[in-house]
């Protein structure tokens, strides 16, 4: 058989920036192994996100989160800031959230904002629930403002034969990055375990959360 | 099992329109393009024009444009709908076919296919076996992908019954399940499953 070799949504090949996300990976991997799956993406709504989990039977959800975190950034109330968090995210179905994907929107929510967040999510998933998000490890800086990430890949006629992920930089001003350390993570995220980790060749830490 | 080929997610709208390709070409806010498809013999699409505002239900075996303002509920089902870039509409809309290029709050079914342009702002939920969105596009809800959802399945009963059944090009359902351990409790609460199953008994594909 002869291999296909796109990127599709983009229609490009695979960018040179393109990350390596092994966990990424892992979950790509266990929804090509079947199943119905409800996915929460928290970026704005991506062509090729939208295309890679075309090829998977699931319901995808999109927050589009960025046009909302300065106002959940600026609400101090621990009640209200909750209640924002749940008008933010879309509204709850039947059908629990069986995997979330972060992207790197967690590096700009600051700890209230990130604690009513993954509890609002919390409520509408299910224990076993996966979150895959980065996190600015190594360096102190990241973009002012968050650009959005999306899945590259290829895929022979049965397989992903290299599943990576992209990022459009937005902006080139700066800010200083939280550098959200596990137990930063633990602390705000209380209702999730840290499966997995891996540090990246761009300065960031991949998280496996389950809940 | 995993078939690269079964979904052309990248496809673009070649085939979008089944009645009337040449008719409905969209991203112009003049519909005036749909009034050739007259001269070659093709049904041309009706056109609700800029300054219209409907509020009702909104039926028809025609194909559509919507440039103007629209409130309740629109059921083309065996049909093409285009929202042009002037179009509002905040209602439930069915369609063989649906392409959003406009302003749009509501619930979308496409029977077959729903296309979601760079000019497009979408506040709802997608159900539809084939999506496709542009970068830029505005759009916040959820898109059912799954051609075997219980809601897809629902909203286009009659489209089966009646012998205009759309071939929903499918990803195999009920290919063993790989989500995440959960507890026997919430698997057993877990409403995904009560599709799966239906799933694996129906028409895949």
């Amino acid at each position: 058989m002869s291999a296909v070799s796109t990127a599709v949504g983009r229609n490009e090949p695979l960018a040179p920036e393109a990350l390596k996300a092994p966990l990424f990976v892992s979950l790509a991997e266990k929804m090509l192994a079947g199943g119905r799956w409800v996915v929460l993406d928290l970026g704005p709504a991506q062509a090729a996100t939208i295309g890679f989990l075309n090829q998977f039977r699931c319901r995808l959800e999109i927050a589009d989160l960025p046009v909302s975190i300065e106002s959940l950034n600026a609400e101090a109330d621990k009640a209200q800031c909750r209640q924002l968090a749940e008008s933010v995210l879309p509204a709850c179905s039947s059908e629990p959230v069986d995997m979330v994907l972060c992207w790197d929107l967690l590096n700009y929510l600051q700890r209230p904002a990130l604690t009513a967040v993954m509890a609002e999510i919390a409520g509408r998933a299910q224990p076993g629930t996966l979150v895959h998000a980065l996190i600015v490890y190594s360096g102190k800086q990241m973009p002012e403002r968050p650009g959005p990430y999306y899945p590259v890949w290829e895929a022979d006629d049965d397989a992903l034969t290299s599943t990576r992920l992209a990022n459009i930089r937005m902006t080139s001003r700066e800010c200083e990055a939280p550098r959200y350390t596990p137990d930063d993570l633990a602390h705000c995220m209380s209702d999730y375990r840290i499966e997995r980790a891996k540090l990246l060749s761009n300065g960031m830490q991949e998280f496996l959360f389950h809940l | 099992m995993f078939d690269f080929n079964k979904r052309d997610a990248a496809a673009k709208d070649d085939d979008f329109y089944p009645n009337d390709e040449a008719a409905m070409e969209t991203g112009s806010p003049q519909p005036a393009p749909a009034r050739q498809a007259a001269t070659s013999g093709r049904r041309e699409a009706a056109v609700i024009g800029p300054s219209i505002h409907i509020n009702g239900d909104l039926r028809g075996e025609e194909d559509l444009i919507i440039e103007g303002e629209v409130k309740g509920t629109v059921n083309l089902k065996h049909n093409a709908l285009t929202i042009g870039s002037q179009g509002k509409v905040t209602a439930d809309v069915y369609a063989n076919s649906i392409n959003v290029d406009g302003f749009m709050e509501g619930d979308l079914y496409g029977a077959e296919r729903i296309s979601i342009r760079k000019t497009a702002e979408v506040r709802g939920n997608i159900i539809s076996p084939r999506v496709s969105l542009e970068d830029g596009a505005r759009f916040k809800g959820s898109i059912e992908m799954d051609p075997e959802s219980e809601a897809l399945q629902k909203a286009f009963a009659d489209n089966r019954g009646n012998g205009k059944t759309t071939a929903f090009p499918g990803k195999q359902a009920g290919s063993g399940d790989s989500k995440p351990a959960a507890s026997p409790e919430s698997t057993a609460s877990s409403s995904p499953d009560t599709t799966a199953q239906a799933a694996k008994g129906g028409t895949a594909g």
